[in-house]
């Protein structure tokens, strides 16, 4: 029989304030098993924990009932002094009567009573069941992935390779860098975002610790924390990047000219190219659905100028397996499609109607105008510029219900800009709310307001061409008016989405995908890196929209996050996981499929009773490391073989009973 | 069974909820003050796929007048 000890906590006056606690801890002597209880003002605090390690070996306790407040607040400490006195720390059951009891009931002192006595019953109910649980230990890969060559990715792989670690980065474009790479300035201090990228980008791609897998793709993620198996796909280039030296030529001599992607469409690329010239890696690739030789069997003028001998037309795609501990998603954003939404800003089918990142290239000294701001439809000097707030972001029946959260200051930063490199430019900047909190954004706005912004606080509801002007009709909100703007060009702050191809990468590390369509994190406060598959952390975008400075510090934590687990020889898992009893266990498989996370498959054991001839037998088979300890293949077991220690079929029966009492 | 005139009856009401999610939200109703019924009681279990139907029926069984599964 065990011998059940009660120790009832008062929380200050949040439960000995609304129940009698010495009536509760008299009350709880009488349930089955308990040889000891008591109350104390402060179960929590040194002393109320030392007077649990002494009753234990006064009392000669082997299980303890604290009935204090939320497990989820004070499981592990309690379980701490369990071990402290010498106690398996899985011999404690919580009854939560702060938080379930006297902070809900506390008007009516005399239901609560008897509903805290209830609780502490179902608690001590579960206590006499309780066993002695032991954590187990899985090896750990002291190798960490990074999906996404974004600015996030690239701050995690440099802050886990300089921890000491290897890391593999693997980035599906030609060259790293995502977005951050693409604009211009950043607000509030106006440095110049690539003078700060690309120098660490370059630091990714000289990190003796860093593998970069750029034009690549993971198509696979097998195995569990600590002991990943990872398929990277690399995607045909057509160039042989042991052999470029990364001179060019090809690219000068290459006769077929198609948009460019990383301007936008506002320029033309080369069908063989480096995206920009400061790309990581230098080197270029083939599109082989534009290219002429491709196309048209005829050409191979870029493999004739190559003094190197790089370009290699029959490569082929290469399938490559790396072994890693942890994974970090860092696949970011991109911007939400407001042409195929927004009929009345025309479809997409005004030329001078662009986003706010067409606008980070027009005003970019690298990009397709070397830094002036001219329009796309003639290249001219726009005199009159609007900009529109909010497209896609805060319009739940058109986009998303959310803010986009980068938009107001990069607004801010564009309005600036106008002001500064057009003499005489009037900006018009249509809002519903200017949101600025960070540090030193909301002086940046101001100085915006100062350089002669005009905010017309309402939202756009058409634009259209008027000859070579756009005429951009909304309300003025505040004074409640139509206002009318003929303008030359119009910047459209389009939402922040997730990238394409989120749901494949979310699918491959389980993790799941709110209703926005961002990767859930494990707790939005308190986890906000990680996620509820062990050894998966999330860095940036990927998770919710933000600017530079967040991605950043996010990307910093899941690299401390990660470094932390890869420091570990070998990770010990909990223990509160399915355990298959396969002397009864029929092998009938039921549990396999309901299994969240992959961990429960059927192996074939040899059973040897004696006078009979070995027996071979299929059974079902957990795998510690992946199983999270739901329970859904508890509940599909028949026979009851599959069982979650600590919420046993037993267990939970047993709270049944006595709750209902 | 006869009910007495001046005592007003409430269910009893047994809680299955799933120790991330609502096991949670009713930690968080404690620490915002939410009053409801004293007659509802919760039992933690690690995910509501735990939770089985013979569960439910020994709820009933003992006493009980609904059950409320959350996850």
């Amino acid at each position: 029989m065990p011998r059940i000890g009660v120790f009832v906590c008062w929380c200050g006056s949040n439960i000995g304030g609304v129940i009698d606690c010495p009536k509760l801890a008299t009350d709880a002597v009488n349930l089955p098993g308990v040889v000891y209880s008591t109350e104390y003002k402060y179960m929590c605090s040194e002393p109320g924990q030392n007077s649990i390690i002494q009753a234990i070996r006064d009392h000669r306790l082997d299980r303890v009932v604290v009935a204090s407040c939320s497990p989820r607040l004070h499981e592990e400490t309690f379980r701490k002094t369990l071990a402290r006195a010498g106690l398996n720390p899985y011999l404690l059951e919580m009854a939560n009567i702060r938080e379930h009891c006297t902070w809900v009931h506390n008007k009516e002192p005399e239901k609560a009573q008897a509903k805290s006595l209830a609780l502490v019953s179902r608690a001590v109910a579960k206590a006499n069941l309780l066993e002695p649980l032991f954590p187990s230990s899985i090896p750990m890969t002291k190798r960490c992935l990074v999906i996404g060559g974004g600015i996030a990715g690239i701050q995690t792989a440099l802050d886990v390779a300089d921890a000491g670690h290897e890391v593999i980065l693997v980035e599906r474009e030609p060259t790293i860098g995502g977005n951050m790479v693409k604009l211009d300035k950043t607000f509030p201090t106006l440095d110049c975002s690539a003078c700060i990228s690309t120098p660490k980008m370059v630091a990714v791609s000289t990190h003796p610790n860093i593998t970069l897998y750029t034009y690549s793709e993971v198509a696979g993620v097998d195995g569990y924390i600590g002991n990943f198996e990872v398929t990277i796909r690399c995607k045909v280039s057509y160039v042989d990047h042991t052999k470029c030296t990364g001179c060019g030529d090809c690219q000068a001599k290459c006769p077929t000219k198609v948009s460019n992607e990383f301007n936008l469409g506002l320029d033309t690329r080369k069908a063989i190219y480096i995206p920009f010239p400061q790309a990581v890696p230098n080197k270029p690739v083939i599109d082989a659905a534009n290219c002429r030789y491709f196309t048209t069997g005829k050409c191979k003028i870029c493999q004739k100028i190559c003094a190197a001998g790089a370009i290699d037309y029959e490569q082929q795609e290469t399938i490559i397996t790396e072994k890693v501990g942890a994974i970090v998603v860092a696949t970011g954003y991109q911007l939400f499609d407001w042409a195929a939404a927004y009929g009345e800003y025309g479809y997409g089918r005004f030329p001078d109607v662009v986003t706010g990142m067409h606008f980070e290239r027009l005003v970019n000294a690298a990009g397709p105008t070397g830094g002036k701001i001219l329009r796309p439809s003639d290249q001219t000097e726009p005199k009159t510029v609007v900009f529109v707030k909010c497209v896609g972001s805060r319009d739940p029946a058109k986009g998303k219900e959310y803010c986009s959260r980068a938009c107001c200051m990069y607004t801010a930063k564009h309005a600036h800009q106008v002001l500064e490199k057009v003499p005489g430019a009037k900006v018009y900047i249509f809002y519903i709310d200017v949101r600025t909190p960070g540090k030193a954004y909301e002086e940046f706005y101001q100085r915006t307001i100062s350089d002669g912004a005009v905010y017309v606080r309402g939202r756009v509801s058409k634009i259209y061409q008027l000859g070579d002007k756009l005429v951009v009709r909304g309300s003025d909100t505040l004074l409640g008016r139509p206002v009318e703007v003929e303008a030359d060009m119009v910047v459209l702050a389009s939402a922040m989405v997730s990238s394409g191809g989120i749901e494949d990468v979310a699918r491959m590390v389980s993790v799941q995908v709110d209703k926005d369509g961002w990767l859930q994190e494990a707790h939005p406060k308190l986890r906000p890196v990680e996620t509820h598959t062990g050894g998966v952390f999330l860095a940036g975008t990927c998770q919710g929209p933000k600017d530079i400075p967040d991605t950043v510090a996010q990307a910093s934590a899941a690299a401390s996050k990660v470094s932390g687990l890869l420091f570990r020889e070998e990770l010990a898992t909990d223990p509160m996981i399915s355990t298959v009893n396969q002397a009864i266990c029929t092998g009938c498989g039921l549990c396999v499929p309901v299994c969240p996370y992959q961990a429960v498959e059927l192996k074939t054991i040899t059973e040897r009773i004696p006078g009979h001839a070995p027996r071979e037998r299929t059974v079902a088979s957990v795998n510690s490391g992946l199983c999270q300890g739901c329970g859904a293949c508890n509940v599909a077991c028949r026979p009851g073989a599959i069982q979650v220690k600590g919420f046993s079929n037993d267990e939970l029966v047993a709270e049944v009973d006595a709750i209902c009492l | 069974m006869s009910v007495a005139p001046e005592t007003v009856w409430e269910p009893k009401i047994i809680g299955f909820f799933c120790n991330w999610c609502s096991y949670a939200g009713a930690d968080l109703a404690g620490v915002s003050r939410i009053n409801y019924p004293p007659t509802v009681r919760i039992i933690r279990v690690p995910c509501s796929s735990r939770i089985n139907p013979y569960l439910v029926l020994r709820a009933f069984q003992h006493g009980a007048d609904g059950v409320l599964i959350s996850g």
